[in-house]
């Protein structure tokens, strides 16, 4: 039981999906199935978390063939990295149902759930034809979603996004084929798994860059990097909340998880060698990003920028090639998820109560709904990285990694938070505190559901940024493992 | 009695065919549901036969006193029988629907459906020039007709007239090749001309090779490749749709059954001498079929169309068998998932103008999610195939292609395949957007759809195959016997029996 329990929480939402699509009609039943499903994966990664061994490395392993004649396995496992995700998406997601609670419909909640057997899928697959294959299927339901649900030019949305992702995802798929290829070649017999991959020498350096590029273009357009940015905008602003949500919170981080678990250990050498262009564009886009941010007027694009801005900084914080700036990384990908996540759900609030998505549009919201206010304005400073929040923790040590990996950037990311700071607070200034418009005086406080489920947000982002030890020490073992293998394989080459 | 069972599938389909065409006679005393049923109660007998020897690896040659090594029988003639017949009668079945609702479908008609299943799987069993242009001509003369069935198109003079002219002109081709081989080799038998060509030298074999490029153009016609490719739009847009569905997959299955078992099994030599041609048609292909599928704006023309796209991936893994053998699977396998996700997205399509008459464009489908939600969802399915999106059969195709590709050293075709696989997710989702995305078109609503009935089921078949070729069953399911696997052992084992001598 314990080795299939993985397969388990990823298969369980689709099999619950697929059953509720052809039982019942009825919106509620098929929501209150959709949230007990979430929480029954919770408890269950909750187990797999309690049962985790730091030092033990892969664990939970199920390796099966799945089609033999080419050596692909369904092949899944957890580590420090994977775990640490996998906690937060299993947190983030049942919450997210209670603040979503009313107004759906049937469809909305079966692609909720389908979208988390992508995402799980593609956390824990250690094979990469296995991981291309969840990779892919968890984009689908956001297609429908944004498509169905979405606002404004929706369709041109849903079009541009999968244009975007498709692309990346198709160069990735013929890199792994290619590599696939070249084991065989090398070694006699198929194997897509990822260690298998990690084994490779027959490669030239050319065809290496060649292979890295499009591996990174899939993952730089999913977290996204400077340039190839360009599609969130649209998407964060017609999208409706829930894919906003999952987009946002949860397959940004999956872009950055899977450069991590496959791109550094099967292309060391070249990480190494072009890891200073890459922390670059990394705080590039964090300043570029932030800047955007400071000129939006819609608060929905607003917060694209905010939350590219940031995803920026923790591509930087991983290609700084030490132990502070990958765990500063890691740890900022659930701060990012809790913190942002709640603001996107925080808005679509707004959005659905007043119809409202510009910034001057709004204000004088913080009178009518003092709690609504109030973890708005911890999320907000989560975000910011004030200290005593999970940001600040995050922050002070990507900021230590890249100090250390190259001086005078580390001074520059320093600097780069005041942006971040200033557009959030110069918006909730604007859109929350100032009393200047009349007609959102309709505006609700935050409902004692929503309120049950931020609070472990809240919770969270306090608990993270003032003991961060006991979660650190969950996943510093890996990073430290890992760190050692790279550079050493990376030093020798 | 070892002997009769693999004959029996064959003769069977001919006596029904005889059979049906008798029974056409009386029109008065049936019906078209009557004889939908006799059709597909002979299929389904024959398919029961023919699962006789499958799984085993044997070739033999039945009665060679009478035939003279002209027809063989092996594991790989029996899989692509199957395959055939398996087709066809998911064809009769899907179009149920179709049949019944115009007034043109004749008792004759079933057993012309019936003669070219004949000719394909004669065709499957050939091993000589001649028989096999016997075959293919019965098989193209029955889809010429059925063709031209459709007598409220006016399209369909164009669609019948271009396709007979060309085909027939194609068909001259052939024979000149043919004749050219016999004068250098003596001989039309496939094993006979294999041996000639690997006991003389180069210089005694420009005829041979002249001659078997002339045929290598029929058959590039006949799968509707660049530069051969100008007839597919207009005489898929002139067939009936069902017909259409009927010749994008189970016709090709045939052709491509012949030449894999020329190439494989004796002329191995001659896809060296064809690498750059192919190259180069493959290129084309795949630049012009996309283009072309972009650009149409009439689904069923868009699936024509792509259609050419998929020709590409086949001969993709068509070229890398000059390399190694597991092209040879791949192409096969791509075969069988090109027909599961084409019959069904024609077939769907057909069920649906059965009924409304109107939903051909892409406008047409507007709103279809909400009308008819299963209809939609298993059109979404077979959409995702025909893109090779993971989860369903045609991820997995296109996989096996694109690595023996790479495998074989045509990285860069593969890449350029992707890239058609690239454009084609946008043709293909833009159906997907239509169907979910937009309200319901005013003139298109009508409540009385009757989707409980043999089409329906058929439909849905083909979309839970399509699934679980997709994810296999070892994952989810656990039943071993339905795993991916267990497709591309029987591929093995059917190509294996091309070699045993």
């Amino acid at each position: 039981m314990s080795a299939d329990i993985l397969s388990f929480i990823i298969f369980l939402p689709a099999v619950v999906a697929f059953g509720l699509m052809i039982t019942t009609k009825h919106i509620e039943t098929v929501r209150n199935i959709a949230f007990l499903t979430t929480t029954v994966i919770l408890a269950l990664v909750l187990k797999i978390y309690i049962d985790f061994e730091p030092s033990a490395g892969m664990q939970f392993v199920t390796n099966v063939p799945w089609i033999e004649s080419y050596g692909i396995n369904y092949y899944i496992g957890v580590d420090g990295f994977s775990l640490t995700i996998l906690m937060m998406i299993a947190i983030l997601i049942p919450t997210a149902y209670l603040l979503l609670w009313d107004g759906r419909t049937k469809g909305y909640w079966i692609n909720m759930l389908l979208v988390q057997t992508g995402v799980t899928g593609s956390l824990l697959a250690l094979d990469v034809v296995l991981f291309y294959f969840f990779w892919e299927v968890m984009l689908l339901p956001v297609f429908l979603m944004i498509g169905i649900y979405g606002f404004g030019d929706k369709v041109f949305t849903t079009i541009k996004v999968t244009v975007y992702t498709m692309l990346g995802s198709l160069l990735m798929f013929v890199a792994i084929i290619y590599l696939g290829v070249t084991y065989h070649n090398e070694f006699g017999a198929w194997s897509f798994q990822y260690d298998s991959f990690t084994q490779i020498t027959s490669l030239s350096y050319n065809e290496k860059i060649w292979l890295f590029l499009a591996f990174l273009s899939a993952f730089a357009i999913k977290i996204p990097m400077f340039p190839l940015h360009t599609w969130i905008m649209e998407t964060y602003k017609n999208a409706p909340t829930g894919a906003v949500f999952l987009l946002s919170s949860i397959m940004a981080k999956l872009g950055v998880y899977a450069v991590v678990r496959f791109l550094i250990p099967i292309f060391p050498e070249i990480y190494v060698e072009f890891s200073s262009w890459f922390v670059f564009i990394g705080l590039f886009g964090l300043v570029y990003f932030g800047i955007a941010a400071l000129m939006q007027d819609d608060i929905k694009r607003m917060f694209a920028y905010s939350s590219a801005s940031h995803l920026s900084f923790i591509a930087a914080g991983i290609f700084s090639l030490n132990a502070f700036g990958i765990n500063g990384a890691l740890y900022l990908i659930i701060a990012h998820a809790i913190a942002t996540g709640a603001l996107f759900l925080l808005v679509g609030i707004i959005h659905d109560e007043t119809g409202y998505k510009t910034i001057k549009d709004l204000g004088g919201l913080a009178k009518q709904s003092p709690i609504f206010t109030t973890i708005f304005a911890i999320m907000l400073f989560a975000n910011v990285g004030l200290p005593g929040t999970n940001g600040f923790v995050s922050e002070l040590l990507i900021i230590f990694g890249i100090y250390e990996f190259n001086h005078t950037l580390g001074y520059i990311s320093a600097l780069t938070v005041i942006i971040g700071a200033s557009y959030m607070l110069w918006m909730f200034q604007r859109a929350i505190l100032q009393d200047r418009n009349g007609e959102t005086l309709k505006f609700r406080d935050l409902k004692i559901k929503e309120i049950v489920g931020l609070a472990p947000w809240v919770f969270l982002v306090f608990l993270m940024g003032i003991y961060p030890d006991i979660f650190i020490d969950k996943f510093e073992p890996t990073v430290t493992h890992y760190l050692n293998d790279i550079l050493h394989i990376g030093a020798t080459k | 009695m070892s002997n009769l069972i693999h004959i029996l599938p064959v003769s069977l389909v001919l006596v029904a065919a005889v059979a049906l065409m008798l029974m056409s006679m009386f029109e008065n005393k049936f019906n078209t549901k009557q004889y939908i049923i006799v059709s597909s109660v002979v299929l389904i007998l024959t398919l029961i036969l023919s699962f006789v020897p499958f799984g085993e690896s044997y070739s033999v040659k039945p009665y060679d006193s009478i035939f003279n090594g002209v027809l063989i029988f092996d594991s790989f003639s029996n899989f692509f029988n199957i395959l055939l017949i398996g087709g066809t009668l998911l064809t009769l079945l899907i179009g149920e629907n179709y049949f019944q609702s115009r007034s043109y479908f004749k008792g004759e008609f079933f057993s012309i459906l019936l003669f070219a299943l004949f000719g394909m799987m004669m065709l499957a069993n050939a091993n000589e020039l001649v028989t096999a242009y016997i075959a293919l001509e019965i098989a193209s003369f029955a889809v010429y007709i059925m063709v031209g069935y459709n007598t409220d198109d006016s399209k369909r003079v164009e669609a019948i007239f271009k396709y007979l002219v060309l085909g027939s002109f194609i068909g001259g081709f052939y024979l000149l090749g043919v004749v050219l081989v016999y004068g250098a080799t003596q001989t039309t038998n496939l094993t006979e001309i294999a041996t000639f060509i690997s006991t003389h030298s180069n210089g005694d074999l420009a005829l041979v090779y002249i001659g078997l490029t002339l045929i290598l153009f029929t058959f590039l016609f006949k799968v509707a490749a660049f530069p051969f490719q100008s007839w597919v739009l207009d005489v898929y847009r002139g067939a009936p749709m069902i017909i259409t569905a009927y010749m994008a997959s189970t016709f090709k299955i045939a052709i491509f059954s012949f030449f894999l078992r020329a190439i494989l099994q004796d002329m191995g030599t001659m896809i060296d001498f064809w690498d750059s041609i192919i190259y180069i048609i493959i290129i084309f292909t795949l630049v012009f079929g996309t283009w072309l599928a972009v650009t149409q704006k009439i689904v069923k023309r868009m699936l024509a169309a792509s259609s050419i796209v998929h020709t590409g991936y086949l001969l993709l893994a068509f070229i890398a068998l000059g390399q190694n053998i597991d092209a040879a699977y791949a192409t096969v396998f791509y075969l069988i998932a090109y027909l599961l996700s084409a019959l069904g997205s024609f077939g769907i399509i057909s069920h649906i103008i059965s009924e409304t008459k109107v939903r051909v464009t892409y406008d047409d489908f507007k709103g279809l999610a909400k009308e008819r939600p299963f209809l939609a969802a298993m059109m979404t399915i077979f959409l995702f195939s025909l893109a090779g999106i993971p989860s369903t059969i045609g991820f997995i195709g296109k996989f096996y292609v694109f690595t023996e590709a790479v495998n074989s050293g045509y990285s860069l075709l593969a890449v350029l395949a992707i890239i058609a696989t690239f454009v084609s997710i946008y043709y293909y989702f833009k159906l997907i957007a239509m169907m979910y995305f937009y309200p319901t078109s005013e003139e298109c609503v009508s409540n009385d759809f009757n989707d409980k009935r043999v089409s329906t089921y058929a439909i849905a078949f083909l979309a839970i195959v399509t699934i679980i070729g997709g994810i296999g069953s070892a994952i989810v399911f656990f039943i071993p016997i339905l795993n991916i696997d267990t497709l591309i052992d029987f591929t093995q084992i059917a190509i294996q029996s091309l070699f045993i001598k």
